[in-house]
């Protein structure tokens, strides 16, 4: 009994130390809920509420872009996006060969999607709306289609520059990436929390958050407007087919554009066919050399530094030399200008008289123009990707690059900086920041942002400014900007030509980007408009020819467009008579700048390197806007009793009894006006004394 | 000892009991209507009915056992061990033993099925119980003594871990070894065992592969939240929003679907949820008062064998108890298995209830305090 009762004691000292033990595992316990349920509480339940959440995303339309006058520029559509849910197919097979020829893509691929571990997945998204209709006649079970807007562009290619492109969620260029926050509106979400197959919970609520509707972005683009310029853009690119051409319009008091445009384009409905190259509008993105329109901030700093005085006498030699370098005229060929007036160095974009009165001013004032113009930095146009241009730092400024950037060498400019700069001229001297958005609106309608005229800084005074139109005006009626003078209208112009930096760093020969910028009216502008052409391969190669066409083909359409009335043609001082240079051994292209300087015209007869002749002579007194015929000839031409028939279609009546009167042939003519078509045609060899027969017409 | 002084049983014990078995009902209702409702059966009370049934058949055999003078189980305690080690060998042929999700830890009887691994606990008890009171034992020669239930123990052991019944393997090694040591084992064996087994555990938890990967994804449920690691995540993901006082009966989140087994391994993590800390700490509180009162009626039991029995029968369900809870609450490997009288449960809740009868009926011929 007694040894019983010693093992019972010990298997109660054990049995108290178990339970001591019981004792310590159980407030362990106690502790260890405490720190996940109290302490940690927090931590888990938004660990779990991420994971009993969910979120249906619900999609708002995309906000339009509408142009001045509120006509839709671009706009969405709803279409189907096609899904498939997987657990629901049942012949995935089957299905995957029925939806590959419609949804156009390889029958494996829509087979592993249509097997994939997944609740739900896009096959195809934003498809055609008949392919959608033909897949839902199918009733293939277990796929469905979800709603999504597509953008829609009602112009096609029109402004695709300036709107850019939507991709399958988001803008991707233009002002639909730029105002994408804008456009794109909020995403909205149901919220609830859910068991693992997503279904609501009981006894749980749920939290809608609406989606906001994209806004509305209505330009300072007029629709009109902006076709005009791309008609004229898409007919100088079969005309002259260039590697690229350009335009934009501003109205001048404001900053706003009115239309912008560079071609290639491309169709937005199709963009990933495009070249990226030709996604940015190129007058905001593109900068290059402008050559002689930069000559106006010269001009306008020198006037109103009060340097210039149109009567004072310059000498033009062809070249000048500045530190050990020999800048050209662009008449050296001929000898140059010879002696002229100041107002005729502005007229005849004489590059040493340009010289100097940058050399006038200094370099501190010319470059505080230059800048105070808005070169060498960003506008802050309301556009991605704009370019600021190259303008030396005045530190580097020594005296060949003061005497290059007086005549527009040296610097590298957009065209957008071109219609700030020239706007300033047109509107008494106000530097104003272009802009592209008028104004934003609400899905109600509400103008939530008004985008204000902004002043920039007062670059030059109102009279400077008027001096500086009164000259522009000038140099449509009696210099390179003939070619765009539009009868009834007083018509500010520049023209520039400027080489093209080649791959080595030198000029490339015979590679220009030929440009011109004016506005309209000159006395009370409405409009400031800018052409430029890059690289003409076929056809004359002169700003005066290409771009002042340009010009005033858009011109005459704006004006009757905006109803603007014409004006009388101020009283110009009587037309001096111009004497016809000396043209014979010279070649076309020194013909061209010598005719284009004295404000003639140059006619083209025969083919060759050389001119040999030239009506009217030398030394002959004609009035402004004369054509000077020149006759070109092959070196190596055999000497033959026939004679080729020239090339007459556009000649007047008497030019072309000029010509004909020179080869020894005889004319005839039918009708009045200019010669649109000829008997024989122009090539054919006729004996000496034969009768030509032109049929003229008004054009 | 002549004949036996008959006293009332524990009632504070049967008390607590109720309580819990009440709770159990509430809590596997709760935790599994909605899946039962959702599941092929579309039956919502599915689980609460068949909780019932056992409930109720549990009650019985406690009741019929307390009636049951303990001290005749000394003599059946070699045939009761036989008998079990028979079913655990059933488990394994085909036609007998039914095999669910993987596992074999079953035999059919008609309708309902068995799980041999739950007799066989209860049996262990009270053969070790039996085996470790003779007299004609020497505790100090470890190999004619400890060693004979810890060898029997130990093919049982492996018949179970192979079924594969890991959590039950070492619930049933765990309370053995406690009776044994209770018995007086001496502390140099006792050391020599535990350096024996525990590489032994680790061995047969590294082989294999689902084990290691159970115990490294305790260590960070989020390197692995997979599989193992998932449950102990979503375990956590009920107990934390659980928060002081629960999300309010009924209204578990958790259950639906996130977590596993939310009626019956993991229904302690929906008390969690839906009680609160506040709820899940009385239920352990619960728990503490039968171990105290078992470990009192061990105390005070009249004899070695009876000290030993409720002893043993109170480890079994304190060991179970503690590793249900450390696992719901990631504080160890996942195991698998159920808590103790809440869990939805077949055989698992009538033996234990059995047990329970067994050790009532001790309480009935308790010594006097202090005699």
């Amino acid at each position: 009994m007694a040894e019983k009762a010693v093992f019972q004691v010990n298997i109660k000292k054990r049995l108290y130390f178990l339970f001591a033990v019981l004792i310590l595992m159980a407030a362990a316990l106690v502790c260890r809920l405490a720190w996940i349920q109290i302490v940690q509480s927090e931590h888990y339940t938004r660990l779990a509420r991420e994971q009993w959440n969910r979120s249906i995303p619900s999609r708002s339309p995309r906000g339009s872009i509408y142009d001045c006058q509120g006509r839709l520029l671009a706009g969405s559509i709803t279409v189907d996006t096609v899904v498939a849910i997987p657990p629901q197919v049942e012949e995935p097979r089957e299905t995957a060969a029925l939806l590959s020829p419609l949804l156009g893509m390889d029958r494996e691929r829509i087979y592993d999607l249509l097997t994939m571990d997944r609740s739900a997945i896009y096959l195809k998204r934003k498809v055609e709306p008949e392919i959608s209709q033909k897949i839902r006649d199918l009733k293939l079970p277990g796929i469905t289609f979800t709603p999504e807007g597509r953008r829609y562009y009602p112009g096609g290619r029109l402004a695709s520059q300036l709107l850019g492109f939507v991709g399958m969620d988001q803008g991707w260029s233009g002002l639909e990436i730029y105002y994408e926050e804008k456009l794109k509106g909020r995403e909205g979400r149901l919220l609830f929390p859910a068991d693992v197959w997503g279904r609501q919970l009981p006894h749980e609520t749920r939290k809608y958050v609406a989606p906001t509707e994209g806004m509305d972005l209505h330009l300072t683009i007029d629709e009109t407007i902006q076709y005009i310029v791309e008609r004229e853009l898409s007919r100088a690119e079969l005309q002259f087919q260039p590697r690229k051409a350009m335009a934009i319009a501003a109205d001048p008091f404001t900053g706003a554009i009115l239309a912008a445009a560079g071609i290639p384009d491309f169709d937005p409905a199709d963009y990933e066919q495009a070249d990226p190259d030709y996604w940015p509008l190129s007058p905001v993105t593109d900068s290059f050399e402008p050559g002689s329109t930069f000559k106006l901030v010269t001009l306008a700093a020198a006037i109103e530094e009060g340097l210039y005085n149109e009567k004072e006498g310059f000498y033009c030699t062809g070249s000048v030399n500045i530190a050990g370098h020999n800048i050209g005229c662009w008449t050296s060929a001929q000898g140059g200008h010879g002696s002229i007036s100041f107002l005729e160095v502005v007229e005849g974009s004489c590059n040493p008289g340009f010289i100097e009165l940058g050399h006038r001013l200094g370099k501190e004032k010319l470059f505080e123009y230059i800048r105070a113009f808005g070169y060498g930095e960003k506008t802050g146009i309301d556009y991605p990707g704009e370019s600021g241009g190259i303008v030396f730092p005045l530190e580097q400024v020594g005296p060949l690059e003061l005497a290059t950037s007086s005549f527009g060498q040296g610097v590298s400019v957009t065209p957008l900086q071109q219609v700030a700069a020239v706007s300033a001229i047109a509107n008494g001297g106000k530097f104003m920041r272009p802009y592209l958005v008028d104004e934003i609106r609400d899905p109600e309608g509400e103008v939530v942002f008004k985008q204000k005229p902004t002043q920039i800084r007062q670059v030059i005074s109102r009279q400077t400014a008027a001096k500086v139109a009164w000259i522009m005006e000038r140099v449509t009626q009696v210099g390179s900007g003939m070619n765009a003078a539009i009868d009834g209208y007083r018509i500010a112009t520049k023209t520039g030509t400027a080489q093209k930096v080649g791959p080595g760093g030198a000029y490339a020969p015979g590679r220009y980007i030929l440009s011109l910028i004016g506005f309209v009216p000159a006395d009370d502008p409405e409009i400031v408009l800018y052409v430029a052409v890059d690289e003409v391969t076929r056809g004359p190669q002169w700003g005066s020819q290409v771009c002042a066409p340009m010009f005033k083909q858009i011109m005459q359409d704006v004006l009757v467009y905006l109803k603007i009335p014409p004006q009388e043609q101020p009283a110009l001082p009587p037309a001096a008579m111009i004497r016809v240079p000396e043209l014979c051994g010279l070649s076309l292209d020194q013909a061209a700048a010598a005719v284009d300087t004295r404000g003639l015209l140059l006619r083209v007869v025969g083919s060759g390197d050389t001119i040999v002749n030239q009506t009217p002579k030398a030394g002959a007194e004609v009035r402004p806007q004369t054509g000077v015929i020149v006759y070109l000839s092959d070196r190596d031409e055999p000497e033959g009793p026939e004679i080729p028939v020239p090339e007459l279609t556009g000649f007047s009546v008497k030019e072309a009894g000029e010509v004909l009167g020179w080869l020894g042939l005889k004319l005839a003519v039918e009708g009045t006006g200019v010669a649109v078509k000829q008997e024989p045609l122009p090539g054919r060899r006729v004996e000496p004394g034969a009768v030509i027969t032109i049929t003229c017409d008004i054009p | 000892m002549g004949k036996e002084q008959r006293r009332d049983p524990d009632y504070a014990f049967i008390l607590t009991v109720l309580l819990l078995l009440g709770l159990s009902l509430i809590m596997v209702f709760s935790a599994s209507y909605i899946i039962s409702a959702e599941s092929s059966r579309g039956d919502p009370y599915f689980f609460l009915r068949r909780q019932a049934v056992w409930i109720g058949l549990g009650l019985v055999g406690m009741l019929a056992l307390s009636r049951f003078p303990y001290h005749r189980l000394r003599r059946m305690s070699p045939f009761l061990l036989l008998v079990s080690f028979i079913l655990l060998v059933l488990v394994y042929i085909p036609g007998i033993g039914v095999e669910i999700y993987d596992a074999r830890r079953w035999i059919g009887l008609g309708p309902i099925t068995v799980q041999p691994a739950e007799f066989c606990k209860l049996a262990f008890m009270i053969f070790t119980a039996a085996y470790m009171s003779s007299r004609s034992i020497r505790l100090e020669k470890f190999w004619s003594s400890s060693f004979v239930p810890l060898a029997l123990m130990g093919v049982a052991f492996f018949l179970i871990l192979k079924q594969p019944d890991y959590g039950t393997s070492l619930l049933l090694a765990a309370a053995t070894v406690t009776v044994i040591f209770l018995a007086g084992l001496p502390f140099k064996q006792a050391a020599g065992i535990f350096l024996v087994s525990l590489p032994a555990m680790i061995i047969l938890a590294i082989k294999e592969p689902y084990r290691l990967q159970r115990l490294t994804s305790f260590l960070d449920p989020w390197a692995d939240p997979g599989d193992s690691g998932h449950q102990i995540i979503q375990s956590l993901f009920a107990l934390g929003p659980g928060h002081i006082f629960g999300v309010g009966l009924g209204r578990s989140r958790q259950k639906l679907y996130y977590l596993p087994l939310p009626h019956s391994d993991f229904i302690f993590a929906i008390i969690g949820e839906e009680l609160g800390f506040v709820g899940a700490v009385m239920v352990l509180l619960l728990f503490f008062i039968l171990f105290w009162r078992g470990i009192r009626i061990a105390m005070l039991a009249p004899d070695s064998f009876g000290s030993l029995l409720a002893a043993g029968i109170t480890s079994l369900l304190a060991i179970q108890v503690m590793m249900n809870i450390a696992v719901v609450t990631g504080s160890i490997p996942v195991t698998g298995v159920t808590l103790p009288l809440i869990s939805a449960g077949g055989s698992s809740l009538f033996f234990t209830l059995c047990g329970f009868g067994i050790l009532l009926n001790i309480s009935r011929h308790l010594q006097e305090v202090g005699g």
